[in-house]
């Protein structure tokens, strides 16, 4: 049993430069204003994708957070 | 503000509505210490709940803050109530402070904390003055040894009573909700871990606490509840209810002939006639898919549209982002628009998808709550929702389109 992780968004610091969404486009689409919409948790092999967006985000806006249980 | 305030006496919290510290130990007698055990026993024994809205057990965020390592801990009385029907804490906080400030003051003991942050909202200079005068007496009569009381007001804004805009204020940053990685029973104010919760949580706690009259309520939910029933009368009125009681005792004939809104402007609606079966109590309610929040009571003006009056209480909602947050901020606007729009004949589809669109993004739960309010009158009023989808309203006053907005 694989242990996972979440990507989840600190609101008030995202301004919808949408990088997330370019690095990626699997785990992340954008809504209407251009604010990610982050669709489930992040599977292990998107893992280093995911970090790579939580490393890369211009408002360090992207946070991944490991579940202490996958139940 | 223009409502004008009742508050009548009830069997537990409202027993005396007398402020002075004289009557209030008359009554339930001098303040114990207990340690962070007896009081989690006690606290688990009741099952009480917190009553800022959320209804999370007391129980387990005081043994999380408790059991959290390292020695600071702070606790919170909000007493802020933004939600603008909400009128219960202000009264508790005219009427039985003392009843609020033992029971922080309990909790402060049996963590260990000699300081206790009190935050009342600032629309209302008169709780922070009756704060002031109750804090006085116990000083003078030395109710509670040393305890240091540091008072907050917050803004007066919908979300300014936030939990993590509360810890924010307390910091010394702007009042508004900010994303909370840790909860705050373990990282709060400084974060250091932090009981933070409703005064009215910390009065029903210091009067099981102190006794002194037989516990109301049922076997499985022991005590009462406070509502702020704000009829569309233009007065809200503040009633304890022992859990259990019928919603028949606590509403008129007229009120339960109307729809409902429970729990205030992030709650849910109960269509006409739905509470008349029901009791108050959590249980209840909640089977019946709905709850009551922060205890805010809505009765809808007899021949009013619900689906109009969802509409401008969405409009209020969507003004009162904090505008931090993108898809709050562009989000909310654009759902009150879409439901303004269907119920003049446009798409309900387009409502849909924006109210999903917004839940869980947000650093608070204020998209949240107004999605649960939108989605709950499309549920609770299937007619009304044709009749607007065929271009018609089925009210007899189109006009009213408000439910208790000050």
């Amino acid at each position: 049993m694989s242990r996972e992780a979440d990507l989840r968004v600190d609101w008030p610091r995202c301004e919808g430069r949408a990088l997330c969404h370019e690095l990626l486009p699997e785990l992340i689409d954008l809504d209407p204003w251009g604010y990610p919409i982050v669709n489930g948790p992040v599977p292990a092999r998107l893992r280093p994708a995911a970090r790579e967006a939580v490393r890369d985000c211009p408002k360090l806006a992207l946070r991944l957070i490991e579940r202490k249980d996958s139940a | 503000m223009s409502r004008a305030l009742d508050v009548l006496p009830g069997p537990w919290l409202l027993r005396s509505t007398s402020p002075g510290l004289e009557a209030h130990a008359e009554l339930r007698g001098s303040l114990p210490q207990l340690d962070a055990a007896s009081l989690l026993a006690l606290v688990e024994a009741s099952g009480l709940r917190g009553r800022g809205g959320a209804g999370f057990p007391f129980a387990t965020k005081l043994r999380a803050t408790v059991s959290a390592p390292g020695r600071r801990r702070h606790v919170v009385v909000n007493l802020s109530e933004g939600e603008p029907a909400s009128a219960k804490d202000l009264a508790l906080t005219l009427h039985q402070p003392h009843l609020v400030l033992d029971g922080a003051s309990l909790v402060a003991h049996a963590l260990g904390t000699r300081e206790v942050h009190v935050v009342t909202a600032a629309e209302h200079p008169e709780a922070q003055e009756a704060l002031l005068a109750a804090l006085a007496e116990r000083r003078k009569e030395r109710r509670d040894g040393r305890r240091r009381w540091r008072l907050h007001e917050a803004s007066p804004r919908f979300v300014g009573g936030e939990a993590s805009a509360v810890t924010e204020l307390i910091d010394g940053r702007p009042n508004l909700p900010v994303t909370s990685w840790r909860p705050t029973a373990l990282a709060g104010v400084d974060g250091k871990p932090t009981v933070l919760s409703n005064g009215e949580t910390y009065a029903q706690l210091a009067a099981l606490v102190l006794g002194g009259a037989p516990v109301p309520g049922t076997p499985a939910e022991p005590g009462t509840r406070l509502l702020s029933i704000a009829g569309p009368t233009g007065t809200t009125r503040v009633v304890e209810v022992a859990h259990g009681t019928p919603w028949r005792t606590v509403l008129s004939t007229t009120e339960l002939a109307a729809p409902v809104l429970l729990g205030g402007y992030h709650g849910t609606w109960a269509p006409a006639g739905a509470l008349e079966q029901l009791s108050v109590s959590h249980a209840d309610l909640t089977a019946a898919g709905l709850g009551l929040g922060a205890g805010v009571v809505l009765p809808l003006a007899p021949g009013t549209c619900p689906l109009r009056a969802t509409a401008g209480v969405t409009r209020y909602l969507a003004r009162q982002s904090a505008g931090r947050c993108g898809p709050c901020h562009q989000g909310l606007p654009a759902l009150a628009t879409a439901l303004d729009a269907f119920l003049a004949g446009g798409s309900l589809e387009r409502v849909e998808r924006l109210r999903s669109l917004v839940v869980g993004r947000g650093a608070c739960a204020h998209p949240d709550g107004t999605a649960r309010l939108v989605g709950s009158a499309l549920a609770a009023f299937p007619d009304e929702v044709a009749a607007h989808s065929d271009g018609q309203c089925r009210a007899l006053r189109p006009a009213l389109t408000t439910v208790g907005v000050r």
